[in-house]
């Protein structure tokens, strides 16, 4: 099966790569073999396929990857690709062949030829791909793996930069691919080449076809190397020369074309087809041409002429004429067997004297006759001599150009810039010649050239070979698969046409006489400039494309993405914050206007005594607000002001435990914050404050304030909305009605906690846990800014007047005016600790509950600390506050599993009723281990918050021992 | 009446918050979170309605229709959690004011 | 209920909770222990996971009651398609950045590994809870792990960052409660399902209310997602946390999108009347403008792990964007590039500090300024090409997959993911259907195109730089327990690249049933219910 060799083709060669990457580093001649004998597999398939190619047939072959997308895996061939599959793989074999002599022994080769196998690959995926999406694939996948052999050389900076212009460049084209592709899928509604081709009309007179063309030919001129994208192409000749024989003449440069040949019947012949395509070939023809006249290094040199000859291509595949289309598929193949030949000679002259230098050659032939045969006869190609491959085409080029046009534009430009670029070939093709065969023998190589082994010769001497059998015998050479070629693209529309050396005397034949004459001429008249030996073209020296790029680039993607990130952006945490707020003030606002609905006025009695519990809580609150940048203190009082109107209000609504837990949490936060104000720097009203505050700030604080009068207005209009609204038919009645029946307990809002919705209260201890293990983790690591780790100055005071009152030891004065309370503190332990169990065992009836317990509990211990001090309690009760955490985990844990055992769903609870004396009548339920359990982990977090902040005040000064200079300060006021 | 009441309070106790969780000063920040928690948690109350002298306690004499409970249960899990954000936020604030040698958010005067 | 593999849905969320008890209780000094108990915990949550996964792939909704009281009454963990793949994500992901720092980083600072489970746990219960409110308190216990874990190792720049984040995250978890309290006040009920069902039953009068409630919520998750100009905390802290934990944060945001994606179709998908579509155009844009921001931020950044923390915002922008469109096929698309970035994501935050290790700060910015001018070296160096160090080929090698896969290069996963949702979303009505195209697509595909393109001249500059510059320099010193996680995930893309076909397949199934979401509610409230309402 026939179609299944299209798979192996494809696949063979990413699996040699594969193979290559693993040979070792010295394998050269074993990963040249494995390289040679894939490409040779492949260039073997391919020929056996040959016979379906033949009038118009083609190999299809599909595996379905992603229908839904219809994007299904195609293998096509035809006559077209065909021609390309071979020149991959015949020439990819020559180059291998060449690569072997022409490498470094030095060098980790097998990295080489994995590369270079891949490349074949995704080369060969290319022009067998029989879906769009799938040649985009490959299409960048070339772009990947030439990056990769550009770089090859990645210690010369040459060599990096010219792989990453190459990949940006060719990568945008890559993605432009992609987007053109996507909107024919979008016109035609399958991505399948078949089916495009299929629907050119559809395709030409859809409103989007301007913008696909557009993108189809962004994508193939940069690929191309078409004028002004063609400057990432002489920058990559900093690759190795195998490399750029292969890439850079036969097939990477060429994947542009081949597009366009592809898409030829369903893009051509419009007009934006017509200008866009014609002109801008013509323009990469006369340009690159002219610019290879005048290159000092031969790569370079080759690297223009290969550019203008892609202009040649796409000039002729712009003129759509059919006649045109067939030269252009013609010229591809020419140009590929002499540049391909030319770049291997270059290399050849390179390897054996060591420079590239054109002004450091001359008189070549003297040390290497053959090599110098074979590239005069391909750049004799090159310049389109008769009898040579070359002169064909580029009389089919001249024979369309020369066919009279309505335009009177087109009608004198195009042979007229025929003409000038044919000459300019001539020129440089001559340079190439002369400048390094003949003359003087070079004087200044640091070694005596001499011819290479005769295999590296071998594939230049093949290449020249069919340059001139394909140049004297065209019909019987190349004519048939040309034909084939021809009519796999252009079915019926094929033109008739004769592939024959001689037309007789006509206006082609006519004008390449002229260009050659003139070339000559040119050439010559150019020796004293040349000799001059500047770097590039007389009139575009100015003119450096691959710097204005960088420059761009770097503009565009370094300096403007960084202002701008400034711009859009911020790293300041309150702008942020501002951003949140106004986004959620919008996010709540856009539906209230005209949604909100009317709000009732205010009606019923108020009782006084309320309103004057939020007049009090208003003014603290505002009070808080104003005070909190200068009087901590004051601000974390009147904070509690607000909190106590806010637990207030709960009892007053009949939310007891709410009450409850609000002061509990309360006391526990103060005592919290107060042990962390020692950490915080001083700061004094009189030096802080500024007379005038800055623009800047005035308007911040104008912007803050607008945002906090709106956020509180919204929220007092939405609560107020609602509160004064008919409640929804609610859940709450379900707990209201089963708390006591089926959950045994008469709190509904601690049966919920506990039972009900358990699981909240599971990840609600949870968090409380982690925060804990957080904060201890974090203090543990705590440095004491600079400036407050000396002691409190009244401590210092004491310590000082102890200090000088002998009959005192340290610490005396503390205990002595703490005596009192720390006898009260301790005598309460044990009470506060049995008000907590009563607190948690009535939890399930009445307010209270574990968690409220558990605050309780470690209030207890609070008390404790203030009144003994970190080490007093700690020598007398030890704590593990991280394993009651884990403990108080654990056992919520267990309560809630317990449920497994007997089939039920985790936290589903069991109850009985038990009579305790005094406490009375509880229910022991399931729920109340859950309960014992928050208990425990609240205990044991809080305390292990509490210790971790109490024990920061007994750390010693660990920056820099204090300045004397504040002691000293000290003193004076401590002797009075 | 007392909705209107309870309400500006919310509305006061939340603008005061957020004002200073604008300010520059992490210790006015965390106090803007406490009095921004304190409106948050009246806000959830007051979302199942205002009843007087009815706690949530089923005991099957009182034909008082109790208020919602699931608010309030709510808000008890939201102070619980708001009490460790708080806590966690002053330990932040500390080793950050004794890392940068600042009270500044930002961590450096402007 | 019978047998004990009906409690699987509740396994993701209870091991962790396990393992991180028991963990707090084995001592710091025992590092070996306590990792060998987080590993065999974090394979535990991945054989769960990926049961989960087998289980509900069929298209079965599992639903778990808790205290086994009926719904809407009882918090439910509901399992469907999408919340399984989402658990299996981050267990994934848990046990390659475990992996990971068991190399050096969870030693760096005291519980870690009990601060890692608890992490998971609210993760997994995020991604299972059926409950709004307890949807909540998850959020509460993934963020108070969050805070924990980006603190950890502490230090100026973290404790910094950590600083921002938490107080941003406080001010959202508010926002998160005004919201849920809110809808609850309109509706009266906290079940997702319920609601689903109650919405578009609410009055006319109430609409405003409960859409400003929604809409509050809506500004809570999207912090988390990090759209902009939210955001602006995510790359600053992702970069600042160690690598691991950024890492694992490589699912935090998508926990924003879960959700976004989650709750939209459901209260305000096609069926919910007057408030159908309510955020799509605000997802949209809010999405494109965090494409916009998160490329410039890629192309700006100088250090890998915040061009990577960038790269989080490119990935969340495209989500939010796609979700915009409410489509089936765009969803299912935007599924796929959500699993993929993922991945991608949180082996590129490892990556970055492997190869940056050792380097000098600021070389980047040298090699940059070079670009412009010093691009052509006088002397010609010896054309002999160098053999790669190993450890460098592999680094190098894991870098290119990374990019390619960020930058939605072909032909691996994050390509795919690309081409199926804007081939979806030029194709609104499926390929070949008449669906106009938007000027908004328009500016997307272009948008997502070029944010591409972005991505890979940075990667392409940071490559360069790294591996081909200063190749004669340091070979980093890396362990093979931190070179595996990377090759874990890669292969991770790899498979999914390869299994496209499938994987789509899978996607497309859920975002079906996420665009009909009356599958999911039947299934949460199938059952008679005492004192029942619909």
């Amino acid at each position: 099966m026939p179609s299944d060799l299209l798979a192996v083709l494809i696949i063979l060669p990413f699996l040699g790569s594969l193979a290559a990457a693993v040979l070792p580093l010295r394998g050269r001649t074993a990963s040249a073999l494995l390289a040679g004998a894939v490409a040779l597999v492949g260039l073997g398939i391919t020929i056996l396929s040959y016979p379906q190619m033949v009038a118009g047939g083609m190999l299809r072959r599909d595996i379905e990857w992603l229908p839904s997308l219809g994007l299904d895996i195609v293998l096509r061939m035809n006559g077209f690709s065909w021609l390309f599959s071979v020149m991959i793989t015949g020439i990819g074999f020559l180059v291998v062949l060449y690569s072997r002599y022409y490498m470094s022994p030095k060098d980790p080769v097998p990295r080489f030829f994995s590369l270079l196998l891949a490349f074949m690959g995704a080369m060969l995926g290319i022009v067998l791909a029989g879906n769009l999406i799938q040649l985009a694939i490959f299409w960048e996948l070339t772009g990947v793996f030439s990056f990769l052999l550009i770089g090859y050389w990645h210690h010369n900076a040459n060599a990096r930069d010219g792989a990453r212009v190459a990949l940006i460049v060719t990568g945008a084209g890559g993605l432009a691919l992609l987007v053109a592709t996507l909107i024919i899928g979008h016109i035609v509604g399958s991505y399948d080449i078949d089916a495009v081709l299929a629907k050119g009309d559809a395709i030409r007179n859809s409103p989007l076809y301007l913008p696909t063309l557009l993108l189809v030919l962004f994508a193939a001129f940069t690929k191309s190397a078409q004028f002004p994208f063609h400057f990432w192409l002489p920058r990559a000749m900093a690759a190795p020369t195998p490399v750029s024989a292969l890439l850079h003449s036969a097939t990477l440069v060429k994947a542009g074309v081949y597009l366009l040949v592809l898409l030829w019947p369903v893009l051509s012949g419009t007009g934006p087809w017509l200008w866009i395509v014609t002109y801008v070939g013509l323009a990469t023809l006369l340009f690159g041409a002219w610019s290879a006249i005048f290159q000092q290094d031969l790569k370079g040199l080759l690297a223009y002429s290969t550019i203008s000859h892609l202009g040649l291509i796409v000039a002729l595949l712009g003129m759509s004429s059919p006649l045109a289309c067939v030269a252009a598929i013609f010229h591809i193949v020419n140009h590929a067997t002499f540049k391909a030949s030319l770049f291997m000679a270059a290399g050849i002259i390179d390897h054996e004297t060591g420079t590239r230098d054109i002004r450091r050659l001359s008189g070549l032939i003297h040390f290497l006759p053959f090599t110098a045969t074979l590239a005069m006869v391909a750049s004799a190609a090159m310049a389109g001599v008769p009898l040579l491959n070359g002169f064909l085409s580029k009389e089919m080029f001249f024979a369309e150009t020369a066919i009279r046009n309505p335009n009177p534009f087109v009608d004198v430009s195009l042979p007229f810039i025929a003409i000038l670029a044919g000459g300019f070939a001539v020129a440089y093709s001559l340079r190439f010649i002369h400048g390094v065969f003949f003359g003087p023998p070079p004087t200044e190589l640091d070694r005596v050239p001499h011819e290479p082994p005769a295999l590296m010769r071998r594939p230049i001497e093949i290449l020249v070979l069919i340059c001139l059998l394909v140049g004297i015998v065209p019909g019987l050479t190349i004519g048939p698969y040309l034909a084939t070629a021809a009519i796999s693209i252009l079915g019926p529309r094929t033109p008739a046409y004769s592939l024959a050396v001689w037309h007789g005397f006509n206006t082609p034949l006519l004008m390449s006489t002229i260009a050659m004459a003139g070339g000559v001429v040119l050439y010559f008249g150019l020796q004293r400039y040349l000799a001059r030996g500047l770097e590039g073209p007389p009139l575009l020296r100015r003119f450096r494309e691959q710097r204005l790029f960088e420059r761009l680039l770097l503009l565009l993607s370094v300096q403007w993405a960084r202002r701008l990130e400034r711009q859009v952006g911020t790293r300041r945490l309150q702008p942020q914050l501002a951003l949140l707020v106004g986004a959620a003030i919008l996010a709540a606002a856009l539906p209230l206007v005209g949604g909100l609905g009317a709000l009732p006025l205010p009606s019923g009695g108020v009782d006084p005594a309320f309103a004057l519990v939020w007049a009090a809580g208003a003014a603290c609150a505002i009070g808080a607000a104003v005070m909190a940048k200068y009087h901590r203190l004051a601000a974390m009082m009147l904070m509690g002001g607000a909190g106590l109107a806010t637990s207030i209000t709960f009892v007053w609504f009949s939310a007891p435990d709410l009450a409850l837990t609000q002061l509990l949490v309360e006391i526990v936060t103060t005592v919290l914050i107060l042990l962390g104000l020692r950490w915080l720097p001083k700061r004094f009203h009189d030096i802080e404050i500024d007379p005038v505050l800055s623009r800047g700030a005035r308007f911040r604080r104008a912007r803050d304030l607008a945002l906090a009068v709106v956020a509180g207005v919204g929220l007092t209009v939405i609560s107020y909305a609602v509160m004064t609204r008919p409640a929804p038919q609610s859940i709450a009645q379900f707990f209201l009605d089963n708390a006591y029946a089926l959950a045994g307990g008469r709190n509904a809002v601690n049966v919920i906690l506990v039972d009900f919705r358990g699981f909240d209260t599971f990840g609600e201890i949870a968090v409380l846990g982690i925060v804990a293990l957080t904060t201890f983790a974090l203090l543990r690591r705590f440095r004491p800014a600079a400036d407050s780790i000396d002691k409190p100055e009244q401590q210092l005071i004491q310590q000082h007047f102890e200090q000088a009152r002998d009959d005192l030891e340290e610490g005396a004065i503390l205990k002595d005016y703490l005596f009192v309370p720390a006898v009260v503190m301790n005598w309460l332990f044990p009470v506060i600790i049995v008000i907590a169990i009563y607190l948690f065992l009535r939890g399930h009836d009445q307010p209270g509950g574990g968690f409220v317990a558990g605050i309780t509990m470690s209030i207890a211990f609070i008390l404790q600390y203030l009144a003994g001090g970190t080490r007093w309690v700690e020598s007398r009760l030890r704590i593990l506050p991280v394993y009651w955490i884990a403990a108080g985990l654990l056992l919520a844990l267990a309560t809630g599993l317990g449920s497994w055992l007997f089939g039920a769903p985790f936290l589903t609870s069991a109850f009985r009723y038990l009579d305790l004396p005094v406490i009375g009548r509880v229910p022991l339920a399931s729920a109340l281990f859950f309960d014992l359990g928050v208990f425990v982990l609240v205990v044991g977090s809080t305390v292990l918050i509490l210790i971790a902040l109490a024990h920061q005040s007994s750390r010693r000064p660990m920056r820099r021992p204090v300045p004397l200079g504040e002691r000293a300060a000290v003193e004076p006021r401590a002797a009075e | 009446m007392m909705e209107l009441i309870v309400s500006l309070g919310i509305g006061i106790l939340a603008g005061s918050g957020v004002w200073l969780l604008l300010r520059p000063r992490s210790f006015q920040v965390i106090i803007g979170l406490c009095l921004l928690s304190y409106a948050v948690n009246l806000f959830i109350f007051g979302m199942g309605r205002l009843r007087m002298n009815a706690p949530p306690i089923v005991d099957g004499v009182t034909g008082t229709v109790p208020a919602d409970p699931v608010p309030q249960a709510l808000v008890l899990t939201a102070i619980v959690i708001g009490f460790a954000m708080t806590a966690l936020f002053l330990v932040v604030l500390l080793a950050a004011r004794g890392l940068t040698g600042t009270d500044h958010v930002d961590g450096r005067e402007r | 209920m019978t047998g004990w593999f009906d409690h699987l849905a509740i396994v993701p969320i209870l091991l962790p909770l396990l393992a991180g008890a028991v963990l707090m209780l084995v001592d710091d000094r025992h590092p070996a222990t306590k990792l060998a108990i987080n590993l065999s915990a974090g394979l535990l949550l991945l054989l769960a996971a990926a049961l989960l996964l087998a289980r509900t792939a069929g298209g079965e909704v599992i639903v778990y009651r808790l205290g086994n009281w009926p719904t809407p009454f009882a918090i439910t963990i509901v399992a469907d398609r999408l919340s399984a793949l989402m658990v299996l994500l981050t267990a994934t992901l848990a046990l390659a950045s475990l992996v990971f720092s068991s190399a050096r980083w969870d030693r760096a600072g005291p519980h870690f590994h009990s601060l890692f489970q608890f992490l998971l746990m609210g993760l997994n219960g995020a991604f299972l809870t059926g409950d709004l409110f307890n949807l909540f308190v998850f959020f509460e216990v993934m963020l108070a792990a969050s805070y924990g874990l980006v603190l950890h190792g502490s230090g100026a720049t973290r404790v910094k960052a950590g600083l921002h984040y938490i107080a941003i995250n406080l001010a959202a978890s508010a926002l998160f409660l005004i919201g849920v309290s809110l809808i609850y006040g309109v509706t009266g009920t906290l079940n997702m399902a319920d609601l689903a069902v109650r919405i578009p039953l609410v009055p006319a009068a109430n609409r405003g209310l409960l859409e400003a409630g929604a809409g509050v919520l809506g500004v809570a998750f999207l912090v988390k997602a990090g759209i902009w100009p939210l955001g602006f905390w995510l790359p600053t802290t992702y970069a600042a946390a160690a690598p691991p934990i950024a890492a694992l944060f490589a699912i935090l945001s998508k926990l924003g999108i879960y959700v976004i994606l989650r709750l939209t179709l459901l209260f305000f998908g096609d069926g919910s009347g007057a408030s159908a579509h309510l955020a799509d155009a605000w997802l949209f844009y809010g999405g494109v403008a965090t494409i916009a921001f998160g490329a410039t931020g890629v192309l700006a950044s100088q250090t890998l792990a915040r061009t990577a923390g960038f790269c989080a915002l490119v990935s969340s922008g495209t989500l939010l964007a796609m979700i915009g469109y409410e489509n089936a096929g765009v969803t299912a698309g935007a599924l796929y590039y959500l699993v993929n970035s993922t991945l991608a994501l949180g082996c590129f935050f490892l990556l970055a500090e492997l190869v940056e290790r050792g380097r000098a700060a600021g070389a980047d910015v040298l090699a940059v300024t070079l670009e412009a001018f010093g691009d052509e070296e006088p002397e010609p160096p010896e054309e002999v090409g160098i053999a790669t160090p190993a450890t460098l080929a592999f680094l190098g090698i894991s870098f290119a997959c990374c990019g390619m896969l960020l930058a939605g290069m072909p032909p691996l996963s994050g390509f795919i993911g690309k081409f199926a949702m804007l081939g979806a979303a030029l194709n609104l009505n499926g390929l070949g259907g008449d669906a106009v195209i938007t000027a908004g697509t328009w500016g997307l595909v272009a948008l997502v195109i070029v944010s591409g393109l972005a991505v890979l001249i940075a990667l392409l500059r940071a490559g360069i730089n790294i591996f081909w510059v200063s190749i004669d320099g340091d070979v980093p010193r890396v362990l093979p327990a931190e070179m595996a996680p990377i090759l874990l995930l890669l292969l991770l893309c790899l498979a999914l690249t390869v299994l496209a076909g499938p994987a789509l397949a899978f996607t497309e199934a859920t975002a079906a049933a996420l665009h009909a979401p009356m599958g999911y509610v039947s299934a949460v409230l199938g059952r008679a219910l005492p004192g029942g309402l619909p």
